[in-house]
Formats: C-alpha cells, sequence, structure tokens
C-alpha cells in the first residue's frame, strides 16, 4: 500500500513537472511567435499622412502606426469650398542633410556645448541616405509632376555628400561610405564618451546598425522631375562659412578632432563666424585629435561647383534660369504640368552666415518669370523661408500682388508652419517644412486644385518615408533625439499639417501691377 | 448519509472528536505548527517580496532621481522636457550636513530636501504634506522612529531660527532609513522659503538653485532610452548621477533578495513537511479505523460517503487549528519583519497580507482534507469483508517480513527501535526527508547568517585578500615584508577618478604591480583578468552605469586632471562602491600623474597574530590600518539580517522536532499492542524510551548526512547562484555550523523521544494490548 | 512438588473495580475473591464482559484495584509502585493472549528471548528461551517472522515467551480463542504440563467449556464475583477424557 502510494505520488510529481515544463515551453513561443511591434512592414505602403501615420499616443517615446490626419480646411485667405478638378500635383522635399558622418571636416563634439551647436551630432546621423531614399520611395507611389528639393541636401558642402544626395534621388547604386570601408566615427562601440548615442550599447539598442548604414544599396530615384534649391548647407560648410584650403584640408585629412581644448574659445552665435576665423582656430588647433582614415572625397565644394552638379543632374539642366558661373545663382522656372509654374530662388549666401539672402538682381528675374508665366499659377520654392531673409520681405511683396501665385514654399527652419500673407492679389500662402535630417522625417505633398465658385485651393499633406529596413530606426532616434524635432515641435500643429488651404477666386490672366 | 440534515452531521463529527481527543489534538497541533510556519513565512517572504514594489507605488517614487551640482532649475527644467517618454518632472535642492536635534536628540548630519511644486515622491505616513509655508518640515520616517519625533513636534534646523513644526512623517524607498543611512532626511517647502526668508541668494539672482530632479516616464520599460537622451543634453551640468527606480531596487534586494529567496525555500519546506506530516498521520488513523470504516461499508454507507465524512472530521480539526497557527506565524513575523522594512524604508503590506492568509488558510485545510479523505477513500474502496480483517492488512501493510532483518541491527530494546521503524520503509523515507530538507535549510539560514556577519566584519568576503595597510612613504615594503607574521606585501594604488565625460560617475581605479589577485580579487562576472598596465577588470556596477562591456574603452579622469584609457577586459563582481571599480596596473596611472602615493597592502600568514603586526608596523611608524569590511551604517542592517535570519533558523528547527515527534508519535500510536506487550513482558519506561530512541536514530542517521549533502551541493550553489550577481558568497555550512546543528538534531531528536515516550509510558497498558 | 502444590501462589480478596463514572459506572468486579496454589490450573469461566479478562490484568499488575487486596508470589501488587509493578510484571508473571501478541519484526525466537534481553540479556534466560523453544517443538521454525506462522505456532511462541523468565504465575486469557480446534488442544496441553510439570500456577481465562476442562478448578465470574462452578464435572473424571 505504501509501495503504490509512493509510486502514484512520484507519478503526480512528474506529472506537475511536466505540465510545468508545457506551460514554460508554451510562455516561450507565445513569446516567440506573438505579435511583433509595429514594425513599417506593417505600415501602410504609401507614405501619405491622409490616412496613417506614425504617432506617440501614450508620450513614451515610441511611435506607433496609428490613424492619419485628413485634410482640415483653413479658410484664412478665403472661405471654404468643394474641391474640384486637380490643376497640378507636386511635392517638396526638404533639408535632407545628407551627411558624412565619418568626416574629420565636421566637429560633432562641438554638440555637447549645446545650442546653437545642437546639429553638430544626431543620433539617426548615419542613416541621412537611407532616409532620402525611403522619402524618394514614399513620393513615388505620389506620382507627382514635379519634386522640389529646397535645399540643404547635403550637411556640409562636401564633394562626397552630394554625390550621395544626387545618386539617391537620381536612381542606382548609392555608396553611404567614406574613408575606408566600414564605420569610422563618434558612434563607434569603442567610443567610451556616453554622450554619444552608440547603437550597440545605448537605448535603443540596434546592433549592427552602423555596420549596416555603410553598405551601398540601390535607390529607385524620383521618378519626378527634381528641381534643386540651393540651401546654405549645399555651398558653405557646416552651412555657415565657405570653404577655405584650410577647412579643405582638415575634411580631407586623417586626424580628427576628438576633445575641444577647454579653454577655446568659440563664438556663440553663427553671425561672428567668418572663414576667417575658422581659420584661424583651425590654424590654432582646436583641441586634441584622433586618427582616422582619409578620404579625398571630403573635399569641400565650392558654391558654383557644388550648384552646378545639382543642376546638371536634376531637370533644372533643361530648366531657364540663371546662369551658374562663379559668383552665379540657381534661379530656376519651370512648368508644374501645363496649369502650373515653379520658380526657385537661390537664397544661399556665399561667404558666410546661415540665413537666407535675396538679391535685388533676383527680384527682376522675378518679375521677369511671373511675366513669363501666362495664365499659369506660379509656387515660389526657396530654401529660406523669404519672410526670415534679407530682401525677403521685397520679394513678398512683390509675389502678394500677383493674383497667380498661390504659394511661396520653403524649407531652412526644420519646422512645419503654413501662415498666410494677404495681399492685393488675394493672397498666398507661406508654406515651411519640416525636415528629413529631424524628426518627423517627412516630405510635403501639394496638389493645386479648382473649387466649387471658381476659385483654386492648395491642398497639402505629409508623406512619411517608406520601406527599407533603416529609414524606420532613423525616424524612431530621430524622434527621441532630445536635441531634435521632437522637443522643438517640429511637426508644428494640426493646421501646419494636412490641409486645404482656400485661396478663392483668381483673376489667373490679369497681374495686378 | 448525504441526506442526513447538516447539523446532525456535524453533532455526529464533533462526537466522534470528542471520543478520539488525544488524537485530534496531536493532528491539530500538526496543523498549528505548520500553519504557523507557513504563517510566519508568507509574512516576512510577502512583505518582503513586494516591500519595494509595494512602497515605490505608495510613494509614487519617481524612475530615475538625478543629483548634480547647483544649477538654475530653468535651465535644468529646459533639458529635462525635451527628454521623451517623459510624464513629470520635480526638481529639488538637497543640502546635506544640516544641523537638526529635538529636545535632547541632534545630529549634524541631517540632509535638507527643500521640495517645490509637483509630485513629491515619498509618501506621507501620517500628518499631512507640506503647504507653501515656511515653518513647517516633514521628516523620514526613521527620524520619527529614532527619535520618537511625532506630528506637532518641534524640530530645530540649523539656519532656520525657531525651527520648524513636524507636520507629517514620510517614507520614500530610494533609500535605506534613518540611522541605516547616515543623515536623517526631512522636506521643506521652497516656497514656504522663500516666502518667510526671501530669496536665499539675495535681490537679483532670481530663484535658489536645485541640485537634484526627479523623474517619471510615461513607460518605465523605455527609461534607456530615456537616460540615453539625458546623458546628451547634460551638457554643462557637472557631476550628474543618475539613480534608477530599478537600481534601487537591485541594491535593496543585493541584501533583501537573498533573504526573500530563502524565505520562499523555507515556505515551501514548510509546506512540504506540514503536507507530509499531516497525510501520514491522517492514513495511519484510517490504517487504525480499517475496521470501522469496513462496518461503514457494510452497513451501506457509500464510498463517497466515508471519504466525505473523514474529511469533513479533518476539516473541524484544520479549520481552527490552521487558523490559530497562521495567526501564531503572523505573530511572531509580524515585528522583525516590519523592523525590517522599516529600516530599509518600506511598509508593510497591512491588510494585503490578509488574503494570502486566507489563501494559505483554504491550502492548508484543503491539503489536511484530502490527505485524509484519500486513504479513506482508498480504504473503502475495498470490500468490506476484507476491510473488516484489519489487523491482517496492517500486518501486511507493514511490510516488516520484507525488510531485511539479516541486517546487523543492535539488539537489545534500541535494536528493536530500529527494527521497528525500519519495517516502515516510505514513513522512514518521508521523515527522514522532511528532517533532511529542514536540516539543510537550518544549515542555509546559519550560514547566511554567519556569512552576513562575515560581511560586517571580513575583508575577505569582499574579495580583499589583504588584512593591514601601511604607509608606504615612512616604510618600505621590504621593511614590512621582514616584519614576521607578513606574508607578502604589496603597494597598492587608489585613486578616485571620474569619467573623462564629466558625467559625474565617480570610481575608484585600484592598481597593483603584478598580479592583483594575489591582494584583491572579487569574483569574474565576464571577461579574464588582466594582463597589461593598458588594461582593466572593472566593477560591474560601473560597466553599467557607463555603458561599458568586455572590448569596451575606460577613460578617466584622474584628480590631477589627466586622463588615462584602459581596454576593458574583464567584468567583476565588486560589492564594494557599489561595483564603480577599476583594477589595472599602476604604470598608465604614474605615467598620468606620477604624484600618486601607494599605500601598501599587507598579507598575513594564515594562523598570524594581526594585533603583533600591527604592533610591528606601528613601531615601524607606518600607520597600520586594518582592513575593512562593510561600511558601519550597513553593519547594523546585516546584522538585523542576521537575526531575522537566526529565528528563521530556530523556527526551522522546531520544525525538525515536531517532524521527529510525529513520526515516533505515529510509530508509538500504530506499535502501542507492541510497546504493551513489551510492558506486560515487564519492559519499563527506560526500554520504551530506548525503543523510540532506536527508531529516532535510524531517522536521524538517514536524514543528517542527507540534509548535509542537500544543503552542499543544491541549496548553498542555488542561493550562491541568486546571488552571483553581487558577490561570491561561501555558503557552504561550516564546521561550527555542521557541530551546532548535528548537536541540535541530536537534542531535538532527544526531546522528541522523551515526549513521545512519557506519553507511551503514561498509557495504560491494558488499553495497548486491546488495541493492538 | 507436592509440597509446592499446596503452595499458595495468588491471592485475592474482596476486589473490587470500577469502570466509568457516575452514572455511567460499572463495578466489574465486586468482592472478588481468589485463591491459586503452585502447580494448580484455575479456569475462569463467565459471559462476555463479566470482568474475567479485568481480573486477569490485576492478577498480573497490569491495572490497580479499586479495593481488594492482591498478593501474587507474596508480593503485594495493590499499593506497589509503578517501577515495582513493571519488576513483578518482568520476573513473576507471564501472559498468553488471544491475539498472541508477538512483536512483527522479530522471529519467534527472537519474541521468545525478548524479556531475557529486556532484563539485561541475562545468560539463564537466553538458555531457557533455547530449551523452550525446543521443548514447545518449534526450532524448526524458530528463525521465522510471525506473519509465517500457523496461529498454532504463534501461540506456541507466546506461551514459550511468558515461561522464559521463569515466573511463578502463568495468566492466559482466551489462548485458544483463535485457533482452530486441533491447534487448541496443543496449547491447552501445553498449559496443563506448565502447571503439572514446571509447578506453576496457571489463570486461565475462556469462555470456552473445553478449554476450562483442563483446569483443576473452574470458576464462574458473575455479578462481580468469583463461585465455584455447579454443576461441572471434577477435573479428574475429565484427565482420562482429556488425556485420551
Amino acid at each position: 500500500m505504501e509501495a503504490t502510494t509512493l509510486r502514484r505520488r512520484g507519478r503526480t510529481a512528474a506529472a506537475i513537472g511536466g505540465g510545468l515544463l508545457a506551460l514554460a515551453l508554451i510562455g516561450g513561443l507565445v513569446a516567440l511567435l506573438g505579435p511583433g511591434d509595429d514594425g513599417p512592414t506593417s505600415a501602410g505602403g504609401s507614405g501619405s499622412t491622409l490616412g496613417a501615420t506614425w504617432t506617440d499616443p501614450d508620450g513614451d517615446g515610441a511611435l506607433a502606426w496609428g490613424p492619419g490626419e485628413p485634410l482640415r480646411d483653413r479658410t484664412d485667405l478665403a472661405p471654404a469650398a468643394r474641391p474640384g478638378r486637380t490643376l497640378a500635383t507636386f511635392a517638396q522635399i526638404t533639408d535632407a542633410h545628407v551627411r558624412d558622418e565619418e568626416s574629420p571636416g565636421r566637429l560633432p563634439v562641438l554638440d555637447r556645448l549645446g545650442p546653437p551647436f545642437v546639429t553638430a551630432f544626431r543620433p539617426q546621423e548615419a542613416l541621412s541616405t537611407q532616409v532620402l531614399a525611403a522619402t524618394v520611395t514614399a513620393l513615388n507611389e505620389l506620382d507627382p509632376q514635379a519634386v522640389a528639393v529646397t535645399g540643404d541636401i547635403a550637411d556640409s558642402a562636401q564633394a562626397n555628400e552630394l554625390e550621395q544626395a544626387i545618386a539617391v534621388l537620381e536612381g542606382g547604386r548609392v555608396d553611404p561610405d567614406s574613408g575606408s570601408r566600414g564605420y569610422d566615427g563618434v558612434q563607434a562601440t569603442s567610443n567610451p564618451d556616453p554622450f554619444y548615442y552608440r547603437p550597440a550599447v545605448d537605448a535603443p539598442s540596434h546592433r549592427g546598425l552602423l555596420d549596416a548604414a555603410q553598405r551601398p544599396f540601390r535607390s529607385p530615384g524620383l521618378d519626378a522631375p527634381w528641381y534643386p534649391a540651393a540651401g546654405n548647407h549645399d555651398v558653405l560648410t557646416q552651412g555657415v562659412v565657405a570653404p577655405t584650403q584650410r577647412v579643405a584640408r582638415a575634411a580631407t585629412s586623417s586626424r580628427a578632432i576628438a576633445e575641444l581644448d577647454e579653454d577655446l574659445e568659440l563664438p556663440r552665435s553663427s553671425r561672428s563666424i567668418s572663414p576667417e576665423l575658422v581659420d584661424r582656430l583651425l590654424s590654432q588647433g582646436l583641441g586634441r585629435t584622433a586618427r582616422t582614415p582619409a578620404d579625398s572625397g571630403r573635399r569641400p565644394l565650392a558654391a558654383g561647383e557644388s550648384l552646378a552638379r545639382l543642376r546638371r543632374a536634376s531637370a533644372a539642366r533643361a530648366a531657364p534660369g540663371t546662369d551658374i558661373g562663379s559668383g552665379g545663382r540657381l534661379d530656376l522656372a519651370f512648368d508644374i504640368g501645363p496649369r502650373a509654374r515653379g520658380l526657385v530662388l537661390d537664397t544661399a549666401r556665399r561667404d558666410s552666415g546661415s540665413g537666407g539672402l535675396v538679391r535685388p538682381e533676383q527680384l527682376a528675374w522675378l518679375e521677369a518669370e511671373l511675366d513669363r508665366a501666362g495664365g499659369r499659377y506660379v509656387v515660389v520654392f526657396s530654401h529660406h523661408p523669404l519672410r526670415a531673409s534679407e530682401g525677403g520681405e521685397a520679394a513678398l511683396e512683390s509675389l502678394e500682388r500677383d493674383p497667380r501665385v498661390v504659394a511661396a514654399v520653403s524649407g531652412h527652419a526644420h519646422r512645419n508652419a503654413l501662415t498666410p500673407r494677404g495681399g492685393s492679389g488675394g493672397g498666398l500662402w507661406l508654406v515651411e517644412t519640416a525636415s528629413l535630417a529631424d524628426f518627423p522625417q517627412q516630405a510635403r505633398a501639394l496638389r493645386l486644385v479648382e473649387t466649387e465658385g471658381g476659385g483654386v485651393a492648395l491642398e497639402t499633406w505629409m508623406v512619411d518615408h517608406t520601406g527599407g529596413t533603416l529609414a524606420p530606426i532613423a525616424r524612431e532616434l530621430a524622434y527621441l533625439d532630445a536635441q531634435g524635432g521632437r522637443p522643438a515641435g517640429s511637426r508644428g500643429g494640426v493646421g501646419d499639417r494636412n490641409v486645404r488651404l482656400a485661396l478663392g477666386r483668381r483673376s489667373a490672366e490679369g497681374a495686378s501691377r | 448519509m448525504s441526506n442526513r440534515p447538516g447539523a446532525a452531521y456535524l453533532t455526529g463529527a464533533l462526537a466522534r472528536l470528542r471520543v478520539r481527543r488525544g488524537r485530534g489534538l496531536l493532528a491539530a497541533l500538526g496543523i498549528v505548527a505548520a500553519a504557523a510556519m507557513l504563517g510566519a513565512a508568507v509574512t516576512v517572504g510577502y512583505g518582503l517580496a513586494t516591500g519595494f514594489e509595494r512602497t515605490a507605488e505608495r510613494a509614487d517614487l519617481p524612475d530615475v532621481i538625478a543629483r548634480f551640482d547647483e544649477e538654475r532649475p530653468a535651465r535644468v527644467d529646459e533639458r529635462v522636457r525635451a527628454l521623451p517618454n517623459l510624464e513629470a518632472v520635480s526638481l529639488r535642492l538637497e543640502i546635506r550636513d544640516v544641523p537638526i536635534g529635538a529636545g535632547s536628540r541632534y545630529t549634524g548630519d541631517g540632509v535638507a530636501q527643500v521640495v517645490r511644486e509637483g509630485r513629491r515622491g515619498y509618501a506621507i505616513v501620517e500628518g499631512r504634506d507640506l503647504r507653501p509655508r515656511g515653518d513647517e518640515v516633514v521628516v523620514e520616517s526613521g527620524l520619527a522612529r529614532e527619535w520618537s519625533l511625532e506630528v506637532g513636534d518641534r524640530l530645530e534646523v540649523g539656519g532656520l531660527d525657531g525651527g520648524a513644526r513636524v507636520v507629517g512623517v514620510a517614507v520614500s524607498p530610494d533609500n535605506v532609513a534613518y540611522p541605516l543611512a547616515a543623515g536623517p532626511r526631512f522636506y521643506l517647502s521652497n516656497e514656504g522659503l522663500l516666502a518667510r526668508y526671501g530669496d536665499p541668494s539675495g535681490a537679483g539672482f532670481g530663484e535658489p538653485p536645485v541640485n537634484s530632479l526627479l523623474l517619471w516616464t510615461r513607460d518605465p520599460d523605455r527609461l534607456e532610452e530615456t537616460l540615453t537622451q539625458a546623458r546628451a543634453v547634460s551638457y554643462g551640468i557637472t557631476d550628474l548621477r543618475f539613480i534608477t527606480r530599478s537600481g534601487v531596487q537591485v541594491l535593496i534586494d543585493q541584501a533583501a533578495g537573498i533573504v526573500v529567496a530563502l524565505l520562499v525555500a523555507f515556505s515551501l519546506v514548510a509546506l512540504t513537511s506540514a503536507v507530509l506530516m499531516l497525510a501520514a498521520s491522517a492514513r495511519a488513523d484510517v490504517e487504525r479505523r480499517l475496521s470501522t470504516i469496513g462496518v461503514m461499508r457494510a452497513v451501506g454507507f457509500s464510498r463517497r460517503g466515508v471519504a466525505v465524512r473523514h474529511a469533513g472530521e479533518a476539516a473541524l480539526v484544520a479549520l481552527p487549528a490552521a487558523t490559530l497557527g497562521l495567526a501564531i506565524g503572523w505573530l511572531i513575523a509580524a515585528g522583525p519583519s516590519a523592523d525590517l522594512l522599516g529600516a530599509i524604508n518600506q511598509l508593510g503590506p497591512g491588510l494585503a497580507l490578509l488574503p494570502l492568509l486566507g489563501a494559505c488558510l483554504a491550502g492548508i485545510v484543503a491539503v489536511v482534507c484530502a490527505a485524509t479523505a484519500w486513504p479513506a477513500w482508498r480504504a473503502a474502496g475495498r470490500a468490506p469483508a476484507e476491510t473488516l480483517r484489519g489487523a491482517e492488512l496492517r500486518g501486511r501493510g507493514s511490510g516488516a517480513g520484507r525488510f531485511s532483518l539479516r541486517l546487523p541491527a543492535p539488539r537489545g530494546a534500541f535494536g528493536l527501535g530500529v527494527r521497528i521503524v525500519a519495517a516502515r520503509r516510505v514513513r522512514l523515507t518521508a521523515t527522514a526527508a522532511v528532517l533532511a530538507v529542514a536540516t539543510a535549510v537550518v544549515l542555509l539560514m546559519l550560514a547566511l547568517a554567519a556569512l552576513l556577519e562575515r560581511l560586517a566584519e571580513d575583508p575577505g568576503t569582499l574579495g580583499k585578500r589583504y588584512e593591514l595597510t601601511a604607509d608606504a612613504s615612512s616604510t618600505s615594503a621590504r621593511e614590512v615584508r621582514a616584519l614576521p607574521g607578513v606574508e607578502s606585501v604589496s603597494p597598492r594604488y587608489a585613486v578616485e577618478a571620474t569619467d573623462s565625460f564629466r558625467l559625474g560617475e565617480n570610481l575608484q581605479v585600484i592598481a597593483f604591480p603584478g598580479d592583483h589577485t594575489r591582494f584583491e580579487a572579487p569574483p569574474l562576472a565576464e571577461g579574464r583578468r588582466l594582463r597589461s598596465s593598458a588594461e582593466a577588470e572593472i566593477g560591474v556596477g560601473l560597466a553599467q552605469a557607463l555603458g561599458l562591456g568586455v572590448g569596451a574603452t575606460l577613460a578617466t579622469q584622474l584628480p590631477s586632471g589627466e586622463e588615462t584609457r584602459f581596454r576593458v577586459v574583464g567584468l567583476v563582481r565588486a560589492l564594494e562602491k557599489d561595483g564603480r571599480v577599476a583594477y589595472t596596473r599602476p604604470r598608465r596611472l604614474l605615467a598620468a600623474d606620477p604624484s600618486i602615493e601607494p599605500e601598501l597592502a599587507v598579507r598575513l600568514e594564515a594562523g598570524a597574530d594581526r594585533a603583533v603586526v600591527e604592533r610591528g608596523l606601528a613601531a615601524a611608524g607606518a600607520l597600520p590600518q586594518v582592513t575593512g569590511g562593510a561600511s558601519t551604517s550597513n553593519r547594523s542592517f546585516l546584522a538585523l539580517l542576521a537575526t531575522l535570519l537566526r529565528a528563521v533558523a530556530l523556527v526551522n528547527g522546531l520544525v525538525c522536532l515536531y517532524a521527529l515527534v510525529q513520526s515516533l508519535s505515529l510509530t508509538a500510536i500504530e506499535r502501542r499492542g507492541t510497546v504493551a506487550t513489551l510492558r506486560a513482558c515487564g519492559a519499563g519506561r527506560a526500554h520504551v524510551v530506548l525503543v523510540l530512541a532506536g527508531a529516532a536514530a535510524v531517522v536521524v542517521a538517514l536524514a543528517a548526512p542527507f540534509g548535509w549533502a542537500l544543503e552542499r551541493f543544491a541549496l548553498a550553489p542555488a542561493v550562491a547562484g541568486l546571488a552571483a550577481d553581487y558577490a561570491e558568497l561561501p555558503l557552504g555550512a561550516g564546521g561550527g555550523e555542521l557541530a551546532l546543528v548535528g548537536l541540535g538534531v541530536v537534542l531535538v531528536a532527544g526531546a522528541a523521544t522523551a515526549l513521545v515516550a512519557r506519553r507511551a509510558a503514561r498509557e495504560p497498558i491494558v488499553r495497548g494490548l486491546r488495541e493492538g | 512438588m507436592s509440597i509446592l502444590s499446596r503452595v499458595t501462589v495468588v491471592s485475592a480478596r474482596g476486589l473490587v473495580k470500577t469502570f466509568g463514572r457516575g452514572r455511567a459506572a460499572r463495578r466489574v468486579l465486586d468482592g472478588a475473591d481468589l485463591d491459586v496454589a503452585a502447580g494448580e490450573i484455575v479456569a475462569v469461566l463467565g459471559r462476555s464482559g463479566s470482568g474475567k479478562s479485568t481480573l486477569l490484568h490485576l492478577l498480573g499488575a497490569l491495572d490497580r484495584p479499586d479495593g481488594g487486596t492482591i498478593s501474587v508470589a507474596g508480593r503485594r501488587l495493590e499499593r506497589a509502585g509503578e517501577r515495582a509493578l513493571t519488576d513483578f510484571r518482568r520476573r513473576h508473571v507471564g501472559f498468553v493472549f488471544q491475539f498472541f501478541h508477538l512483536v512483527p519484526e522479530l522471529s519467534g525466537e527472537e519474541n521468545v528471548l525478548l524479556p531475557g534481553r529486556l532484563l539485561g540479556g541475562e545468560a539463564g534466560a537466553a538458555r531457557r528461551g533455547r530449551e523452550l523453544v525446543e521443548r514447545l517443538g518449534l526450532e524448526e521454525v524458530a528463525g521465522a517472522l510471525p506473519h509465517t506462522l500457523s496461529g498454532g505456532e504463534q501461540q506456541r511462541f507466546a506461551i514459550a515467551r511468558a515461561l522464559v523468565n521463569d515466573p511463578e504465575l502463568v495468566l492466559a486469557d482466551e489462548p485458544t480463542g483463535n485457533l482452530d480446534a486441533e491447534s487448541g488442544a496443543v496449547v491447552l496441553q501445553l498449559l496443563r504440563e506448565i502447571a503439572a510439570r514446571d509447578g506453576r500456577a496457571v489463570v486461565l481465562v475462556t469462555h470456552d467449556r473445553d478449554a476450562a476442562a483442563i483446569a483443576d478448578r473452574v470458576l464462574w465470574m458473575g455479578g462481580g464475583r468469583l463461585d465455584p462452578e455447579r454443576g461441572s464435572p471434577p477435573r479428574a473424571l475429565r484427565v482420562g477424557a482429556g488425556a485420551a
């Protein structure tokens, strides 16, 4: 009897043990097979944020694929009216800041000094080409008639940055690497400085991210014709100062600044930076340097060279514009289908300073191009918002008088903003768009439509970049970045994103001048 | 039977219990004992296991506490607001070394926390929270307890004329309580102070500064992301240190976690042994009543009816007994448990314990009922005729014939006892198992308690293998080496450094020329030992703080301002300085800062008298210092834990006693016929004692080595494994503990024998003969 | 032996024993007297519950009387201490039970030797034990465990155990109650021998008249007293039949 009891007890114990084991196994399986997070694969194919987009509803720093933002009417300039036929569809890419993050021509170490150097380092900076490529993919889905690339396509006017950016837009093989093969930069695991986000050791953990980021990939290229606007980062080193011989030598050298001298006196504003100051700082030495593989491709381009390359690579090569010789400008005029015309103003300074500049001769060019626009609606593109550019006000005054001018579209501020500007012509919308470099990493789609009652409206909505495995990580990192677009409020308000901007009835024929 | 009215059934059951009062009492005592063990284990275990979470919840403990050098609040606020996953933030000014007093008590170590608007991160356990008045103060519960402060009392605060009125008592589990923590904390309102005194920094300088902040995240699981960003925006803020909620918990778990694990193990042991005892007892009872069961079956009781009847009777005994036992266990454990929780700034579970104790009650009653009903069910399943021949069944069941009597057994009454108990192999195994497990746990508890005390005294436990240090400037290593009793001497360089990135991670860089493991050898967690002066072994704590792994680079800034870099080749589990240490060789350190002076680490020969060497060193002018163990404030905590563990060990010793008493009682009850026969043949009480002693000896002889082996090869490694993240714990029981436990077991066996023998010898022989 | 046979081994006077209290009290013995001489077998007959076994327990010092006196082998039992009673049981009295009461873990022979060992391994007891085993024809099964033995064999071992310490008085409580007729006869014959050959006093409690037939005297227990049974044939007339 006892022996039986013991045997039974043994069986029971075995059964309990087996049960626990089974439970553990099931638990493990559930964990393995359980629903994954909302990866980019589960997100919709089109990047349009009208249907769905990336949000952080619970504020925990994790983006989730959530409900989109349908167009809402903005009636600042005219009453709302039902949209009808589409007159033109186009898109804007701005401030991609394709960055050679391994370049000794940069000073990520400045980042720790805080403003104004916060953009000296971005956690997602190694993924700039991939983000641009994913944006291209999303815009191809939209199938616009033209795409305006409104400047800062490169980060520091380096030849290889521009090359990579152009390769992404043109399509084909893109090699994001520089120096020797693989990653040599501040985000390497071997860097003991926890100040930088190191994907392999810091949260969120992305092991192998940097190696993946350096691997060549194929870009689909923009299907639509694209037109570049000159940004300060496309022509100036770090977007603030014209490259000098010393800067060129530093960028192509094998010594990178690892640590700044503590007693180094640095300018606290970009306005006070001049090529001479940079040369002086470089000659006295900024601090401790470390060895890094050199790359001649890091040569900074002079403004003319940079803009000429952009013009050659884009649809601008066939578009009428001003001549870009030495000291010339990249002002362009192009058709957006038969009913609309785009004008690009080159607002980048050539010597130093990150701010915008509209030169008097450009006003004349603008007037001339408006004259040539005929019965077409006009959209003006520039890197810098005209309202914040030297000479921009004069340009805006000129534009506001013309009923055909519906919008002035710009970037640079890394922040979405839609501002009405009244005028004798019926007014226009100042469209400012956030960057691809920082959160929210969106492009802007625009559609000019007829409205009931004979008016027009400009519909615009944001477009998330889609596809790829690295670009979504870039968006995640950009969102977390405490010096990035999230705390800066770069997304703007809902009225700055997906809206139908009423423009009312326009006499497209008669410019009131 | 099932259709009998319940009241009549109850009356019947009670009547039957009255008839067998003695046996009922024995069973009830067993249940009381088991329930008491369980009650105590649950009270302490649950209180500790859930203490931190519970208190953190009530105190609204932030996910991160950051400390830094004084800053303008706006400057800090601006940075913090940019962090992802941020729910709320509160800024504070912490002022240390504030003289405070109340009545005759005084300390200069007060820690004033000047709090601002926003969430507090502490729980008010008495009184109310601060209002924006300058004459109010909330004190931490440790201070209130230690100084017997009550709401309404006055606290003298240096710099606060007239002192302040205590309006509340608070608990915050981010640190241990005063006096375990060196400085008692109290809270003042920033708004109140401003209102009362105006801007302390003088007009025109704006708000008073802050030097710490509490940060709450929306999703604590994504805290690391937030911290990564916090590091990135920390430019310009110096001496920044983060303390995370989980980090606090880990620190507390370092000590309490081991205890919790032990108590859980102890609860399981208690439960297992209780079940075994109860089951064996119930079975014996049913066996004795086989004929009754046979009769019941013969007169038409259903099998289920018989089982239910037995279960019902058992429940009648179990319910009050288990309630009583749980209450006793709770009473015993509640006090020390509350003290312990209070010492680590945690709140007791309060009423939350009730459902758990209720579940324990239900569990015990269920186990008892099942253990009783099951054998009854089985017995009732036999043919009534067979059951009626109860005596025969018992004979067969005893397995007496099968057990090899050819084994050489001691002669006489003692030998008879051995044979009698050995015949019941299953019961013997069960009792020996209970006793072995209990012994093992007792051994473990004692080993752990001893270890905790060693932690307080013995540097070796912290990985240090030298006993003394000496001043190297006045003596040479050679001179010291020549002293009698000194085994070896090495210069030891210890430098307080910071990380190179001004993140405020303080660390101690320790360097020995040559093999440092001869003098200091914290266990290696990962990687390998260092081989050159370019390499370093770093503590796990430092690795976590700086996100360093094997292969990474440690960059440190020495007090001279020089930076040195080391390749991390190993992670070590150092308890010292929360693991913020790095071991290396001195060459690089000296290259960076030639002014670093070593001390001499002195290792003594085995058996050498430390005091003698100390005197020798002192005579040579070498300013000897004894290598310390844990810090003084930890010492009392460790002592408290050791006391608790000893108490648990004692309770567990009582388990041993009960197991033996129960086993012997069962033997005596079952074999009362044999005992009566012996007594009829002229056996006196001494003989009865001998018989029972023989029986007890078999159990002990089996259990003791198994218990030892269990502790040595299973429990100790398992517990050491639990603690492996913090330290290498040599938990094998030492000779002293073994001797103590061995003696204890013998005493317990003796006591059990005496107890049972007394009862057995008191029973009228006639009754035994009739029963037998 | 004839002298011995006149020696009074048991002398009990006015034994009173009451069980229970108050209204439930039952006086089982109420002034029972008994004398047994050495070499004499006294059989006590009576109905169930009449107090036969109680009498036996009092005579064997397993229980104390509430009143009256008992003297066995010259020792007064009614007021003796526990230690004295234990000693008495060890040296002066041997028990034979209905259910044998052999220790199941010990072999037959070990059971026989048990009281001797309890006394501290007295050499004489061991020798006597072995003799008894031989005499009772149990050598073949001496090493066997009780549960492998027949009822008769077990009872013979029990008788050997009762005799091993050479007691003056042997008390047998229904010794044949659990045996078949044949085995019972053997056991009765043995008891007869114990009295006749060894000169021990034997008190045999039984309700079996056939068993009582081996007695020198038969007493009837009734109303708490012992009376000579009327109408029972004198033993002398039965001897021939019993021997046949």
